[in-house]
């Protein structure tokens, strides 16, 4: 994790100057030129990376992909799709200056005389572009297509590294759907590439929020003295979604929100939230603390899912006052699917900083609002003086917003006004948005040019994912196993099912109200 | 208040009830405003119409940075004693499209023996707690009040629009080590030069382009007539950071410096009347790396041409020379500003 002023590279001319290092030249692969991420996410962060002027010199990018088109028509899809989605009005003068490095090679994934011409093509651009032989191959294509694409890399000769240069791969998530195709996936990587060059995607930890969570803890020294056991109480992770699969069903049938959500983002949260200080600002040294919460987290005998764990399924109901219809009525979804899209659970950390500390997630689609947020819950004062027990007063609270609004604020207690003493809680509130009126970038600009960079901080590591995996197994196994576990229903447009709401209230505890 | 808006100079209020004011007009208004400030932003100037001028940039830079703004208009050689106060709000709409985000502006206008009173008034009217940038228009006075420099976290200026640098970064110098705590001296004419800074540095990033940073042996610029102690910063800050010592200053516009292997550096600068600094070129061993403002673009190009062929042409942005811009790229710095006093020490004789 690079800081501004730092001086990397060793460049004198670099000193003091408030931007970030700009990465060696390279070329960008994309395979899945054509498809949905390029179009809405991929091209709009590379175009809004070059407005503000921290792209690379001669970067060039090579779109991948079946469709047969010609440079200059995939040029053309592409800035539709920026003028779209970009965040900053794209500009013609310098569109045209980027799109001029932009090209298209049509193969079929499996064709492995496209690999070939493909090589050939690199070599030629490398040669006219100067961007040194360094490679970027982005797979923005389904996991299914990634042993594919990365074998004939392989028998093409691309992963390798060309004389002093870097060739490198990011890969989009879901990485497996279980421990054991994770494993098999990430085998299949580092047949190709080595871990170190290996970049697993997850846009949460791009996020400006989600970075801020480390400086939040690390760089104030008030948190830290109260960020365990002995004050904090309980720690709760939402991230609720008014939507529901709409387009996505065929993919969220197979998946359900435990793996398409719990798995990685919010157990990604969970590490930055709950990690031990890093020895220092270094990819590995982040990722070693983060991975050894994931092997803290207590695994779930199925006795313990059906305790810990409540799933769910949205039947009919209404979001901002419009009707909408159930899962189970989404096209492309079975009358008697079992696919949950809401899951709660109640996690423990078994390390000396969390013991006895639960950690409550959920996730759920079709939820009256959207948002994502930590709120790290403290004790109550003791009970003597104004907080006397039959007055029961509310806790400290601490929320971490991470979309929408970023933003953080904390809960306490303050006397109201008036003779009589009245205690009411109060909040103070920070907003990214109010405070600074410069937006952040898109999670995919920061990735992006970390990857190029070679820093890997923001990115997934093979042992945290497949760490990340055996936990989800369990439960996932004890739902299979116990064919009456139950899937709970919630209407659209609730905060879920009353057993969600059980999972604290049994402990005298309550969800946080977003 | 019923609807947001930035007034010309603000409702004009008695000194000593400012504060009342403000929370008046705070609770005169709708509950979508938002009162936000990180920093306590102080604006002095002597100039005639600097209230007037100096709100209208206030009201621009609040949309990116919100803060308590004190503008202050004086007129120290005025023979009436008199003091006058306005109070304002600049409210913009969030980021999150559904509030007002409002930034408060004080406003005084100093004449006479009254202009003494400055430290008084800004001390009163800061917002506690955040840090205090005064950003001190022309020239300083000798002495500089050292009551105020103690309170001062950043101290904001134009060099460009002094006629004796010498004498004037002295001032600066002195009340900087007089203070208490870190002064940080924040230069405007030093910011015309970052996007520039920027561009020449992305040159060097690689290891092998690094190599040829000492072959450099000769430097052209190009200054717009007003602003050749903005080329003079920029030729500073490449002596500084690249190790070369002032040899002689053969005519106004040509420099020659020597580098630590004793290589000899021409660095030559030619008027052109277009922004501040329109062009760089640095040669290198048959390399030019060249960075130009485009016209009629806020753009530079930024190419590369070694033996006469074009190896890299590449669009960055360039900043806008006007005090709104210059303000903006400041205040989203932190830290001090080292590389930009040794730039200052590296050709301190010829500014």
């Amino acid at each position: 994790m690079l800081r501004d002023n730092d001086q990397p590279n060793g460049n004198p001319l670099r000193e003091g100057i408030v931007t970030r290092t700009v990465p060696d030249p390279c070329t960008v692969v994309i395979f899945g030129a054509t498809g949905d991420l390029t179009h809405r996410k991929l091209i709009p962060a590379l175009y809004n990376i070059a407005a503000d002027g921290e792209l690379p010199p001669d970067l060039t990018v090579v779109g991948l992909a079946r469709r047969p088109k010609s440079d200059d028509e995939f040029r053309q899809d592409l800035v539709e799709a920026a003028k779209k989605h970009s965040r900053q009005t794209v500009r013609d003068d310098v569109w045209s200056n980027f799109a001029g490095a932009v090209f298209y090679h049509q193969s079929e994934f499996d064709n492995a005389e496209g690999y070939k011409s493909l090589g050939k093509r690199l070599e030629k651009i490398e040669q006219e572009r100067a961007t040194g032989g360094n490679r970027l191959f982005y797979l923005a294509v389904a996991p299914d297509q990634f042993q594919t694409i990365l074998q004939n890399l392989t028998a093409a000769g691309l992963n390798k590294p060309r004389e002093d240069g870097w060739s490198r791969v990011i890969v989009e998530k879901p990485f497996g759907t279980d421990l054991a195709s994770a494993q098999k996936l990430n085998a299949i990587v580092r047949e190709a590439f080595p871990e170190e060059h290996t970049y697993r995607i997850d846009h949460f930890l791009g996020k400006e929020t989600a970075q801020n969570i480390m400086v939040l803890r690390f760089a104030n020294a008030i948190f830290e003295p109260l960020w365990d056991s002995r004050y904090i109480d309980h720690v709760q992770i939402t991230a609720a979604e008014t939507l529901g699969v709409e387009g996505r069903a065929g993919f969220y049938e197979k998946a359900g929100a435990l793996r398409d959500m719990v798995q990685n983002h919010l157990l990604q949260l969970l590490c930055l939230v709950s990690m031990e200080p890093p020895t220092d600002l270094r990819a590995d040294s982040i990722r070693d603390e983060k991975v050894k919460i994931v092997r803290s987290l207590r695994r779930f005998s199925a006795e313990a899912v059906a305790e810990n764990v409540v799933r769910a399924q949205y039947t009919a109901g209404a979001i901002s006052g419009k009707k909408v219809g159930g899962y189970r009525e989404a096209e492309n979804v079975a009358a008697n699917s079992k696919t949950e899209t809401f899951v709660a659970l109640r996690l423990q950390i078994d390390n000396w900083r969390w013991a006895d500390v639960p950690i409550y997630m959920r996730v759920g689609k079709r939820l009256p609002k959207s948002g994502t947020e930590i709120s790290v819950h403290f004790k109550k004062a003791p009970s003597v003086l104004f907080n006397k027990e039959s007055e029961a007063m509310a806790q400290n609270v601490l929320v971490i917003r991470i979309q929408p609004d970023e933003g953080i604020s904390l809960r306490m207690q303050a006397k109201m006004p008036g003779t009589s003493l009245r205690i009411e809680p109060v909040k103070m509130d920070f907003h990214y948005g109010t405070s600074f009126g410069k937006a952040s970038p898109e999670a995919y600009e920061r990735l992006l040019l970390d990857s190029m960079a070679g820093d890997a901080t923001l990115f997934a590591r093979a042992d945290e994912v497949e760490q990340a995996w055996e936990f989800i197994d369990r439960i996932q196994a004890a739902w299979r196993e116990a064919e009456a576990a139950p899937v709970h229903e919630y209407p659209a447009g609730s905060w879920g099912p009353e057993a969600a709401d059980e999972l604290l209230a049994r402990e005298g505890r309550a969800w946080r109200r977003l | 208040m019923t609807a947001p808006q930035t007034f010309a100079t603000g409702l004009p209020v008695e000194i000593g009830k400012i504060e009342r004011e403000l929370k008046k007009l705070w609770e005169q208004g709708d509950e979508v405003m938002t009162r936000a400030s990180l920093i306590n932003l102080a604006v002095y100037s002597e100039a005639p119409d600097a209230l007037a001028a100096n709100t209208q940039i206030v009201a621009e830079v609040t949309k990116d940075h919100a803060c308590r703004a004190i503008v202050m208009a004086a007129a120290p050689s005025a023979t009436e004693d008199r003091v006058d106060a306005w109070i304002a709000a600049h409210c913009h709409i969030s980021r999150a499209g559904s509030k007002q985000v409002c930034s408060e502006q004080i406003s005084f206008a100093l004449s006479g023996s009254l202009a003494n009173l400055l430290p008084n008034i800004v001390f009163s009217h800061l917002d506690s707690d955040l840090p205090f940038y005064l950003w001190w228009q022309g020239e300083f006075h000798d002495p500089m009040d050292p009551q105020l420099w103690s309170w001062v976290d950043r101290l904001i200026y134009d060099s460009q629009q002094w006629r004796d640098f010498d004498a004037q970064m002295r001032l600066v110098e002195t009340a900087q080590c007089d203070a208490t705590h870190r002064v940080v001296l924040c230069d405007l004419n030093w910011n015309r030069l970052v996007h520039l800074r920027l561009a020449l540095a992305q040159f060097f990033d690689s290891r092998n382009a690094q190599e040829q940073l000492a072959s450099i042996g000769r430097v052209e610029i190009d200054f717009a007539p007003a602003f050749r102690s903005t080329a003079l910063l920029l030729v500073g800050w490449l002596a500084a950071q690249l190790g070369w010592t002032l040899v002689e200053a053969a005519d106004e516009n040509t420099i020659g410096f020597c580098d630590c292997a004793g290589e000899a550096i021409r660095v030559s600068l030619t008027e052109a009347n277009r922004e501040p600094v329109s062009r760089c070129r640095l040669f290198a061993d048959g390399t030019e790396f060249r960075v130009a403002d485009l016209p009629e673009a806020d753009l530079l190009e930024v190419t590369v041409h070694t033996d006469g062929q074009a190896r890299m042409h590449q669009l960055m942005p360039a900043g806008r020379n006007d005090p709104v811009a210059l303000l903006n790229e400041e205040l989203m710095r932190g830290g001090p500003h080292r590389v930009y006093l040794r730039a200052v020490q590296a050709v301190r004789e010829l500014l």
